[in-house]
């Protein structure tokens, strides 16, 4: 076409007055649509000259551009385009452009090549702010170029993702940074030539690498080009010196992550306990380790450790027993099959294990049984008791320590003088009545001990305890003497003086005493209708003892509800007894007994049963008496220090508790007479919580032989080798450990972790869980 | 062992209890370790009796019993041995046989939780999740209306001034005269808070101080930590790492003689010196640290023999007024540095926060207030305190800000906010919203406890035991058996990481506010929040 290599003029002025942006781009664009490939436009400052002028085909379209170019010359340039200002340039040069190549002879605003994605930008001086910006390398294309000869301003290469820039540095702006402030923020990819100092670049996105002979032969074969488009061919030669130039990179995403800060543990080694010294804050204060430790530890750095407290708590068995029997170790040798010894265990602590444990004991020790607290039947002790009938005595030792007159021999002054005597010492009993045994023997109905069984305790009893003076009604003189020829003296008098009421006709009524004493030898006599005033355990006595002699109305009454409870309760009741309360006693007649409402219950035989107090009239002085009773304290000891008191003669009790004085009262003037100092010797109590019984079958409740109480015993506070810790234990660490024919249960420190399933799992209560010894 | 039923009004079931443990024995290896972990001893093993009754169809022979004995984990329901829910023994577990699980009703331990008399103490934290902070949204976005920032590209500079900025004119005029003027620190916005070297464990304490360390070295970052009442390990002292430290004086005034027998020693001054006169978590309430806590390290470091109780009052003894007290405790403080470290008060959140704020106006050497809120923590205190007593940090910052602003003297003295900033995990949201309230930095602890040593506290009640020596991370504990798990050196890693991003974040709130080189400190147009009354009490947008 003729008109192709004519230059198209395009003003943007017309007549004195600049036409709109929109104008001049229609006339461009007519121009190239009529053919012309050869433009020269005249530019009055107007937007995005050069651009989008695809019409023209792939026939190559120049483009010159005189007076003051716009913003974003050659803006979506096409690789057709070429295109030459032949000036400065303003914002934005050759931006999103895709693929013209664009010439300025002279500098370049901001934001010059920004988004360009093709073609070349090159430019004769310097550019602004944030050229090269956002530049991207599509694969499909060749690489965007932008070349420039001096330098360029802030913020350059921000996030350029792709392309080439080459900054050659000469006759820059600024000759001591040719790639101005914070380039190459957020840079991905592309790469940066440049020839002259920097004053950093974005380490985080860019790092500086050595340029290769294909980069430099690609360098140098480019760079005539580009000094040829701006004319300064000359410069060649300047700019040929291969070590004037370095090259930016961007870092690909795997050098990115290994961002390099010192590691916190080269920080504390070299600066943290480089300043502070070794051990870092507090290594001047501490002497031990505080380096990291596990959750879970074993050894010294274990929380807790399982302590195997064999025998330290006493079974509640035991510990409900006033005489303090260990039933539990009892129960113990029967599992073990030593019945034998379960028996004679007994004697250790009272004289009558079958009277009193097999039959008149209300099993204080059943009563506390940890199985009781589960609604689970207490291990049947009384088997045990009646079955101790055989148990053998001890061997004595010789009878050389102390002198001790024993005054009243019921279950208190036999049980001091019984345990005396085992322990070496030489006990003499005295007693008003004609028989040893106290109120057992003298007035606890046959119905409720059968008195072969009671004859057969008291005859072992008279084995260990020869020196028995019966019959010998004591006075205080007597007393003073005993007090010269014996080392001790242990009043075990009892309560043998019934209490009376005052009320008219009292010379009526029978005290429950003297008609128990009568009928125990069969000397008493009832009528057909009994009234009982007191309804306690001896008024139930009394009445089981009325009918078996023939009453057959019997009632009991009481100021308040019955104190009557077990045994004695039961056997009054089976009697057709019957029990009135709250009734008050106004007279005893010869019809019965009248009350204060008048009301009159007929009566044959009237029987008091309220009590009986001690009769201390042979005690002396020296020994203060309260209200009735001989004062003692925790050791059974009385005001006077050669005197001690037990028994009802101190506090009405059960015949376990005059067994368990008796006891006490011994081991007091055994640990005088020894030099030792005195101390409680009871054991604490063993928690009920500490004992598993989910180990034992809950409908158990009749018990049939000795073996099958022992199997059911818990065996409270005493381990009975059950296994169940050492399988339990998650670690393994506990292990038996047998020494001279007893053993014991040991943790491995090493394996153990403290977590306490020893504990949790045993049945008896041994192993309990404490807190590690502190550290610093 | 159950009881036979026999009851007292505190006999609860596991019903009653806030955390419920679920054991499921199918996946249970009763491999002890849930036991050996759990800091209450809130489980053990039990004993389980199981029945089944054979009865044969048809009946055809007589029905049998039989029994099986089992071992699982079982929970206490003992007050004593409440579960604390922290859910350690779910940590250890191999199979996850094991977690608490919060219950479905009011928790009636809390009706017996006073035995003897003694109300409920705790550690921790207020456990209430909501707050109005979190509410509160940056709704002035800069696009084209101011320079548009990017929070990655462009560079920033946030720091904040910590002591007394006098006005220009005064200033020049002492330095045409070569008079005093207060030092001032550029710090950054972000301070741990105060918590004490004995209230915190040291492996804790030095992990904290480490990262201060490394922020302030390694990466640039002014960052401060106070001290908390209880001292300063005198090596600290001695050290240069003494400069990122707030040195807080309280009531009890524990190891301060220690301190100032290092003055002589020291290479550096502290960053400041903090005087608290109240906590946020317990307004009004003082401390005890139990005798059987002051070990021979905690008695060492407070200038004190082992073994003895130790309490800060909750007033100091010779404060009478807040002229004089105020005045006087600042006058010492700065007197032990030469005047060179800015020394301000610390109160909790309070109706009478204008008042402390006026005085302090009037006294030049004031370097700033810092007020704790409602929501701040404290390693024990009365329930009742924690729960009922104080003021919100918002409209407490808030009303001093614009105070300051009728005086002309925003920009003179400045207010550091704490007390539950980022309890929901909102760091940076919380720390702008109160910057832009006014605020010119924030304190934070609990944040600190739980994003860097993985304290286990939220505000449901959880855990909650600072203040027994039982953290079972080992951040509140002094038995090294319990804070050995806790490794300064990764405690040191966290506090990096957690100030690394809370500095990107802040970035991304404040620079589409158009913000680079200083704080938007009460910048409130940019705030909004979609509560008509709490938009009317802040004085910033109501938006829906």
């Amino acid at each position: 076409m003729e008109n192709n290599n004519q230059c198209c003029q395009i003003h943007g002025v017309e007549n004195g007055h600049r036409i709109e942006s929109r104008i001049l781009e229609e006339r461009i664009q007519k121009a190239v649509a009529d053919g012309h490939r050869n433009l020269e436009v005249n530019a009055f400052g107007h937007h995005g000259i050069g651009g989008r002028l695809w019409s023209a085909g792939n026939e190559p379209v120049y483009v010159k551009v005189l007076g003051s170019s716009g913003q974003r010359t050659g803006s979506m340039g096409f690789p057709n385009t070429r295109i030459e200002v032949m000036g400065p340039t303003s914002d934005d040069i050759g931006w999103l452009n895709a693929g013209a190549e664009i010439t300025v002879h002279g500098n370049a605003t901001n934001g010059a090549a920004n988004a360009m994605a093709q073609g070349k930008v090159y430019i004769d001086g310097n550019i602004g702010a944030r050229g090269m910006t956002m530049t991207k390398h599509n694969p499909r294309f060749g690489a965007p170029e932008l070349w420039v000869r001096g330098t360029v301003g802030d913020y350059f290469a921000e996030f350029m993702a792709g392309g080439i820039a080459v900054i050659c540095g000469f006759e820059g702006q600024d000759p001591e940074n040719v790639l101005g402030y914070r380039p190459c923020v957020g840079m991905v990819g592309g790469r940066i030539y440049f020839r002259g100092p920097h004053m950093g670049f974005s380490q985080a996105d860019a790092k500086l690498a050595p340029i290769s002979d294909a980069d430099w032969e690609w360098l140098t074969s480019n760079l005539k080009l580009f000094l040829d488009r701006i004319g300064r061919a000359e410069l060649f030669e300047t700019f040929s010196k291969r070590d004037e130039w370095q090259m930016l990179l961007a870092r690909t995403p795997a050098e990115k992550g290994g961002k390099t800060r010192r590691s916190m543990d080269g920080f504390r080694h070299d600066v943290w306990d480089a300043e502070l010294g070794r051990g870092g804050l507090i290594g001047d204060l501490v002497d031990f380790d505080r380096s990291p430790v596990p959750v879970i530890t074993s050894g010294f750095m274990r929380r807790f450790i399982p302590v195997w407290e064999n025998h330290k708590y006493a079974a509640p068995c035991e510990a409900s027993c006033p005489t303090g029997i260990p039933v539990q170790e009892r129960w113990k040798l029967v599992r073990e099959g030593r019945v034998e010894e379960a028996l004679d265990l007994a004697l250790a602590y009272t004289p009558f294990p079958a009277t009193i444990c097999g039959y008149l004991c209300p099993n204080l020790c059943m009563q506390g049984c940890s199985r009781g607290q589960v609604s689970m039947a207490p291990v049947d002790v009384t088997k045990l008791g009646k079955a101790s009938i055989d148990a053998k005595l001890p061997e004595l030792p010789p009878a050389d320590g102390k002198r001790v007159a024993v005054i009243g021999a019921g279950p208190a002054g036999i049980s001091v003088a019984w345990q005396l005597r085992q322990k070496g010492h030489d006990p003499v009993l005295y007693d008003m009545q004609g028989k040893l045994g106290g109120k057992i023997s003298a007035a606890i109905p046959s119905s409720r001990i059968p008195v072969d069984v009671l004859q057969s305790e008291l005859e072992r009893i008279q084995k260990v305890i020869p020196r028995v003076n019966l019959q010998q009604k004591l006075s205080r003189d007597d007393i003073e003497q005993l007090k010269m020829d014996f080392d001790f003296i242990v009043i075990a008098s009892g309560a043998q003086k019934p209490r009376m009421i005052p009320i008219p006709g009292k010379e009526r009524l029978v005290t429950a005493l003297d008609f128990l004493r009568a009928s125990k030898l069969d000397a008493a006599k009832v009528g057909k209708r009994v009234v009982i005033i007191g309804a306690g355990n001896v008024g139930c006595d009394a009445a089981s003892e009325a009918h078996r002699l023939g009453a057959e109305d019997i009632t009991l009454i009481d100021i308040q509800e019955p104190a009557s409870f077990g045994k004695e309760r039961k056997e009054a009741e089976a009697a057709g007894a019957k029990f009135r309360w709250p009734v008050f006693t106004k007279a005893v007649t010869a019809e019965g007994v009248e009350l204060k409402t008048g009301e009159v219950i007929p009566a044959d035989t009237v029987i008091l049963s309220i009590g009986d107090a001690p009769e201390l009239d042979f005690v002396p002085e020296s020994v203060v008496v309260e209200r009735g009773f001989v004062r003692v304290d925790d050791f059974q000891r009385t005001s006077d220090p050669q005197i001690f008191a037990i028994g009802d003669a101190v506090k009405p009790g059960l015949l376990t508790d005059a067994i368990g004085a008796g006891r006490k009262a011994a081991q007091t003037i055994d640990d005088i007479a020894t030099g030792k100092a005195l101390q409680q010797r009871l054991r604490k109590v063993i928690d009920y919580s500490r004992v598993k019984l989910e180990y034992f079958d809950p409908r158990f409740v009749e018990f049939g032989s000795v073996a099958e109480c022992g199997s059911q015993c818990s065996s409270c506070g005493s381990c009975r080798d059950c296994g169940v810790c050492s399988t339990i234990c998650p670690r393994g660490a506990i292990s038996k450990r047998e020494t001279n024919g007893s053993f014991e249960l040991v943790v491995d420190e090493d394996k153990c972790i403290g977590c306490g399933f020893c504990a949790g799992a045993c049945p008896c209560g041994i192993w309990t869980l404490i807190e590690n010894e502190p550290i610093g | 062992m159950s009881s036979n039923g026999a009851i007292t009004p505190s006999s609860l079931s596991v019903k009653d209890l806030l955390w419920q443990v679920h054991w499921s024995k199918d996946r249970c290896t009763l491999c002890g370790r849930c036991a050996a972990v759990c800091p209450v001893h809130a489980i053990e093993l039990g004993v389980h009796r199981l029945r089944s009754v054979q009865t044969p169809l048809g009946l055809v022979n007589s029905p049998s019993n039989s029994y099986q004995v089992y071992y699982g984990i079982r929970q206490k329901t003992d007050p004593a041995y409440g579960c604390i829910g922290c859910g350690m023994c779910n940590l250890v577990c191999p199979n996850d046989a094991i977690m608490p699980f919060k219950g479905d009703e009011t928790d009636k331990l809390k009706f017996h939780i006073n035995r003897g008399g003694q109300p409920r103490k705790r550690g921790g934290r207020r456990n209430v999740p909501e707050g109005v902070l979190d509410r509160i949204k940056f709704m002035r976005i800069s696009m084209l209306t101011d320079p548009a920032l990017d929070a990655g590209r462009h560079e920033f500079e946030l720091r904040t001034l910590l002591g007394r900025v006098l006005p220009p004119e005064e200033n020049l005029r002492l330095v045409r005269e070569q008079g005093w003027i207060p030092p001032v620190r550029e710090i950054y916005p972000l301070i741990i808070g105060s918590m004490s070297f004995g209230a915190l464990s040291p492996n804790m304490w030095e992990g904290l101080q480490m990262g201060v360390a490394y922020l302030n070295e390694e990466l640039g970052m002014p960052v401060c930590m106070a001290t908390g009442e209880g001292g300063c390990p005198p090596r600290l002292l001695r050290s240069r790492f003494l400069k990122y430290t707030i040195l807080q004086i309280a009531s009890g005034y524990f190891g301060w003689d220690e301190i100032i027998h290092a003055l002589p020693e020291m290479k550096e001054d502290p960053a400041a010196i903090e005087i608290k006169y109240g906590q946020g978590a317990k307004p009004g309430d003082g401390g005890l640290l139990m005798w059987y806590k002051v070990n021979k390290l905690i008695a060492a470091i407070r200038g004190v023999p082992p073994g003895v109780s130790l309490p800060s009052p909750p007033t100091h003894q010779t404060k009478y007024s807040i002229e004089e007290a105020v005045a006087k405790m600042i006058q010492s403080m700065y007197m032990a540095w030469g005047f060179r470290v800015p020394v301000y008060p610390k109160i909790s959140g309070t109706s009478t926060a204008l008042a402390v704020l006026n005085n302090l106006t009037r006294n030049p050497y004031a370097a700033g207030l810092a007020i704790d809120g409602e929501d701040g923590g404290t390693g024990a205190a009365f329930n009742i305190s924690m729960n009922h007593m104080g003021h919100p940090i918002a409209s407490n910052i808030r009303d001093c800000y614009l105070n300051l602003v009728k005086l002309g003297k925003q920009n003179e003295i400045p207010i550091f906010a704490g007390g539950g900033v980022g309890k929901n995990g909102n760091l940076a949201a919380n720390a702008a919203a109160l910057i832009m309230l006014g605020a010119s930095g924030v304190q934070v602890g609990k944040y600190m406890m739980q994003a860097a040593a993985g304290c286990l506290g939220s505000e449901s009640d959880r855990c909650n035991v600072c203040n027994i020596g039982l953290c079972p991370k080992g951040i509140t504990s002094q038995d090294p058996r319990l804070y050995r798990r806790l490794d300064p050196e990764k405690v040191a890693e966290r506090v990096v990481d957690v100030f690394l991003s809370f500095d990107t974040e802040l970035k991304k709130i404040v620079a589409p506010l158009g913000r680079s080189t200083s704080l938007p400190i009460g910048m409130s147009d940019a705030l909004g929040i979609d509560d008509y009354n709490a938009a009317e009490r802040l004085q910033i947008k109501y938006v829906v």
